[in-house]
């Protein structure tokens, strides 16, 4: 019934691209209502445990996500200039709009609590800016002297000092820095270099970036496929329908996707990269099939119905499979990858519509001596390549036994690859190694106790439980368990504050650096601090009615697997030494959040494909009316997924966000070669009566062509994304060449060989 | 009352000294408003005004014994709670004053005690007693415009600011809550976290009524709102006032449970001796 409408659309050519062309239009009007969404954070539905514990921990705290800013000089920070000019920036810095002025912790913000000769003194560490070496050096002392300001307000070293600067959401991280740029390049001398760090800033940054280069890349990669198209079929009139149907295909997707009010967020963004490959994969076959025909039978209707009606079956059966496996991404329980599922699946059927439509439309409307011109005096053998196909062909058939070995064999290794993977992410990482976030990052986390920031989270059970000696113990204990990884540069609480305080009121004396064990003098110390500073001082610490506190873990790094090792770190010392009663300790903070959603998205993404792969499975099965072809169309897309994934892991390159959803591709192309593979050599087999060799002779003919012109098409086509500076452009780009190199060889290698020892014990083709 | 008067002269003496080149300023200020009178035709003049409500507001009687609740609510609504017992002395009419700060509650900090000695010119002394350790500290603080006991009233909101720390102008009058005001537009001489003060001022009672403070982005910082105003021993006094901070929505609320004017605290009372042991006749 389908077919009627590709009849329809090959007797009028005209009213069908009009038709399309309005339909196109309809989905781009959609366009500008697009919103964007660059926080990894919504990879996890807003009501996942983790993000409602961490949305609560930010308003009982008054946490705000950071932006931490070095300033460095070789010469060291400590002289009057320097400091002068800090103190300057961070005056300027106040009033950039979106800046939580109030909790800004610098030198001259944070107010220290002193003890000199019987006097407590509450006021900011560096009231005025020092003017003699005695002042300065009372101003380095009053931070070594306070645990809780150094490695956080400046290095050891005295070369670097730093800012924390909460703002109101990391939508405006990217804003806020640029301002903070401009500031920091009027008051600092090129003496002095300054570095911003921390998660907010490299995820805005990261958003911002990626569709800076979604820009670049996609004209490019577009531009890259249109040569290789041309290139192949040497038709412009003939390649640019095949670049049309990729691109309208999109524009319907996004179109659909933005229409019905979806936020185009990161995972999202990439649907055009998946499905400009997948809409080509159709047209190439049609285009190589009507090639080999055409000088044959000099009349571009029959020979497009001859193509079609060669091709329609598989073309469908992929298409169906494919979409299958992409929808089946739904049952996955993370938003970003349901919505990629849905309208990639709703992107292919899409374009094996716009195809089987366009496509012919397209080339009854050349002129039938153009295509004399062009095609009628091309070899329909191939050339080269249909020569060394044709080998190829023969030496796969010929040596089944020895391949399907070897086959096996690289496949063990593959697994064994697989089972070396390492599960690992960290956003800053994304970024090119001499990007400035990384620098920071390097610098920062050599110089302060880290900028990744997590938060461990005491809960008790009624107000005030948090005064607890005991519990206020429990914290120091959890604290110093914390110091021993050698990735937690510091920890700060409301312990500290105490100690700080207790030692403070007895004039210095470290003996009474301590917890009090009397419950009202440590209440009366809280007091004190209380009372003596704002109203805000210690909210960061603990809630309001001190419910619940609030452990600051600082991490010199924000890779998940080492926050992993610290969350472990502290399951075990909460086994080894359970809590007092009543207060229960949970992890929080966007370190620990990418955690969470990073092992979410990667055992998620790993359950959805397996779904894919058995609804793929399912399916074929069913098309092809036998288990065993079904079993074998799998091969190529388990090959790919053991071997590129194996690779990998050998490669030493950690599995992160990216990757998994490269995983998904296999869905859309793997199945492609696959499909078209065993349908024609089915069909060609019940044609030739059984005869095996022939069969495999055809299908190495027209067939095998359009299958490494798939993959070299695509293979090649994203090769531009290889050299974007952002990592997963970079992994996407890679897999795209790894994906099609072991999908084609494996339909073409391993195929030839299984489908003749199978044939006749586990399928029979259907010979009338 | 004679001190009164003398230093409300005094102030507005020195004022039209220091003032003059602000009152150049001003009718350019009155002509951005509309429909405002021109500040000439308005008497008293401005700083006499400002004047008077420091006065009223501040100074009121030789001393003052008040037992204060004190509400602060976080943004979310939760709640601390502080009850106090609050003595003030004037000592001559330089604006010295003495304050003594008795805490009865939260419970686990009952018997806190703080001491302020207030200098015009220049900064606190101040002092706290710990009674878990028995132990008078002398707090260093860095200004007079830190918070109070950890509320969003800052000591100078409680203790006073003089005239001359600011500049006024006057921008109209109106009515507030049925109430006849000036309104008042002030800037601090020094660099300090708020760049402009608009007060609202009780024409008759000389108490402001309302004050909004807001920073160097033009964005509002805090509120006040006197929220009762009662006549107490011959004095106007707003015996339910709120601070509330914009930025980070928390606010203070506070209660005069008892106030008393003139009462007879003797000087002796603000001194370590009684930051140790609780004046019982007036700490109850």
């Amino acid at each position: 019934m389908l077919k009627r409408l590709i009849w329809l659309a090959m007797d009028f050519p005209k009213s069908t691209i009009l038709l399309v062309l309005l339909a196109t239009i309809a989905f781009g009007t959609q366009f500008p209502k697009i919103h964007i969404d660059t926080d990894p954070e919504n990879m996890l539905p807003a009501d996942q445990a983790d993000r409602v514990l961490y949305n609560r921990a930010k308003q009982d705290f008054g946490i705000h996500d950071l932006i931490v800013l070095g300033i460095t000089d070789e010469a060291g920070m400590f002289q009057a200039d320097r400091l002068s000019r800090v103190a300057r920036v961070v005056e300027r810095l106040l009033g950039i709009h979106g800046v939580i002025t109030a909790d800004v912790i610098s030198l001259t913000t944070t107010d220290d609590v002193r003890s000199r000769g019987g006097l407590l003194e509450v006021r900011p560490l560096m009231q005025r800016v020092p003017q003699n070496q005695a002042e300065i050096d009372s101003l380095r002392k009053a931070i070594a002297d306070n645990p809780l300001f150094t490695d956080k307000l400046a290095s050891a070293d005295g070369t670097a000092l730093a800012v924390y600067i909460p703002i109101e959401s990391k939508d405006q991280a990217a804003r806020i820095g640029d301002e903070l740029r401009a500031i920091l390049d009027e008051e600092l001398t090129p003496q002095q270099q300054y570095h911003m760090a921390g998660l907010p800033i490299a995820e805005d940054s990261f958003g911002i970036e990626m569709f800076r280069q979604m820009g670049i890349v996609s004209p490019a990669s577009g531009g890259m496929l249109f040569l290789l198209l041309w290139f192949a079929f040497r038709k412009l009139t003939l390649v640019v329908p095949v670049m049309v149907v990729a691109m309208f295909t999109v524009a319907w997707g996004m179109g659909l996707l933005i229409g019905m009010g979806y936020t185009v967020h990161i995972m999202s963004s990439m649907i055009p990269v998946f499905l400009m490959p997948i809409a080509v994969l159709d047209s190439v076959h049609i285009l190589s099939d009507f090639y080999d025909r055409y000088p044959r039978l000099k009349d571009r209707r029959a020979a497009l119905r001859e193509s079609i009606e060669e091709l329609y079956t598989p073309m469908l059966y992929t298409s169906v499979t494919s979409a299958a496996g992409f929808a089946s991404l739904m049952l996955a329980d993370i938003p970003p990858v349901q919505v990629f599922g849905a309208f990639v699946a709703f992107g292919i059927l899409v374009a094996f519509l716009l195809t089987v439509t366009l496509v012919p439309a397209t080339i009854v409307l050349i002129r039938e001596e153009r295509l004399q011109a062009v095609i009628g005096s091309m070899d329909s053998e191939g050339g080269r390549l249909g020569k060394v196909l044709r080998e190829f062909g023969r030496f796969a058939f010929g040596r089944a036994v020895p391949v399907a070995l070897l086959a096996a064999l690289v496949l063990g290794l593959g697994f064994w690859g697989v089972s070396r993977t390492v599960v690992n992410d960290n956003p800053v990482a994304w970024f090119p190694e001499s990007h400035d976030l990384r620098v920071a990052d390097r610098v920062m986390n050599r110089q302060f106790g880290g900028t990744y920031m997590a938060y461990l989270l005491i809960e008790g059970k009624a107000a005030g439980d948090m005064k607890r000696p005991e519990v206020m113990a429990y914290m120091e204990g959890l604290q110093r368990t914390l110091e021993t990884d050698p990735k937690v540069g510091k920890t700060s609480s409301l312990a500290d504050v105490i100690k700080q305080v207790s030692y403070v009121v007895h004039d210095a004396d470290p003996q009474h650096r301590r917890i009090p064990e009397k419950a009202d003098e440590l209440a009366q110390y809280l007091f004190l601090y209380e009372t003596a500073g704002d109203a805000g001082d210690l909210d960061n610490f603990v809630d309001y009615d001190y419910r619940s506190a609030n452990i600051w873990v600082q991490m010199q790094a924000g890779d998940n697997l080492e926050m992993a090792r610290v969350v472990e770190l502290v399951d075990r010392h909460l086994e080894r030494a359970p809590p007092p009663v009543g207060v229960q300790v949970r992890w929080s903070g966007l370190t620990y959040i990418n955690k969470v959603w990073q092992d979410e998205m990667v055992v998620g993404m790993m359950k959805a494909v397996m779904g894919g792969f058995v609804a793929v499975f399912v399916l074929m099965a069913f098309l092809f009316r036998s288990l065993s072809l079904g079993f074998l169309s799998m091969l190529p897309l388990t090959f790919a997924i053991t071997l590129s994934y194996g690779l990998a892991a050998f490669a030493g390159k950690e599995y992160d966000m990216p990757m998994s959803v490269c995983s998904a591709l296999t869905l859309g192309l793997s199945i492609d070669f696959a499909i078209h593979f065993v349908q024609r050599y089915r069909c060609n087999l019940a044609r030739l009566g059984g005869d095996l060799s022939a069969t495999n002779a055809v299908v190495f003919g027209e067939t095998a062509r359009a299958i490494v012109r798939n993959a070299l098409v695509i293979a090649v086509g994203f090769s531009p994304m290889v050299l974007s500076p952002l990592g997963p452009y970079k992994t996407v780009g890679v897999f795209f060449a790894l994906l099609m190199l072991f999908s084609a060889l494996t339909a073409l290698g391993l195929l030839p060989g299984l489908l003749k020892l199978t044939h006749g014990r586990l399928w029979q083709a259907k010979t009338t | 009352m004679k001190c009164t008067s003398l230093l409300i002269i005094l102030s507005f003496a020195c004022s039209v000294a220091v003032q003059t080149p602000s009152f150049a300023a001003a009718p350019t200020a009155n002509e951005a408003v509309p429909g405002l009178l021109p500040s000439s035709r308005i008497s008293p003049s401005v700083d006499k005004i400002v004047a008077r409500s420091l006065e009223t507001f501040y100074y009121a009687g030789e001393d003052q014994r008040t037992r204060v609740s004190m509400r602060l609510i976080n943004s979310q609504g939760k709640e601390r709670k502080r009850v106090m017992t609050l003595l003030r002395k004037d000592l001559g009419t330089s604006g010295e004053q003495r304050y003594y700060i008795y805490f009865h509650e939260p419970s686990d900090v009952k018997g806190t005690a703080f001491m302020v000695w207030k200098y015009p010119a220049r900064e606190d002394d101040r002092w706290i007693f710990i009674p878990a350790i028995k132990l008078v500290r002398r707090i260093a603080a860095d200004d007079k415009r830190s918070s109070f006991v950890g509320s969003d009233f800052t000591y100078e909101d409680v203790s006073g600011r003089d005239l001359e720390d600011e500049t006024h102008n006057l921008l109209g009058e109106e009515t507030l809550g049925g109430r006849p005001v000036f309104k008042i537009e002030s800037a601090p001489q020094a660099k300090v976290e708020y760049v402009r003060r608009l007060s609202w001022i009780d024409r008759e009672r000389g108490l402001p009524l309302k004050e909004e403070y807001y920073d160097a982005r033009g964005e509002l910082l805090r509120t006040f709102s006197a929220d009762e105003v009662r006549e107490v021993d011959g004095h106007w006094t707003a015996t339910r006032r709120t601070m509330h901070d914009a930025q980070s929505g928390h606010r203070t609320e506070v209660v005069f449970d008892e106030v008393n004017y003139d009462v007879g605290l003797g000087e002796d009372l603000f001194s370590e001796r009684y930051l140790r042991r609780p004046p019982g006749q007036w700490v109850r």
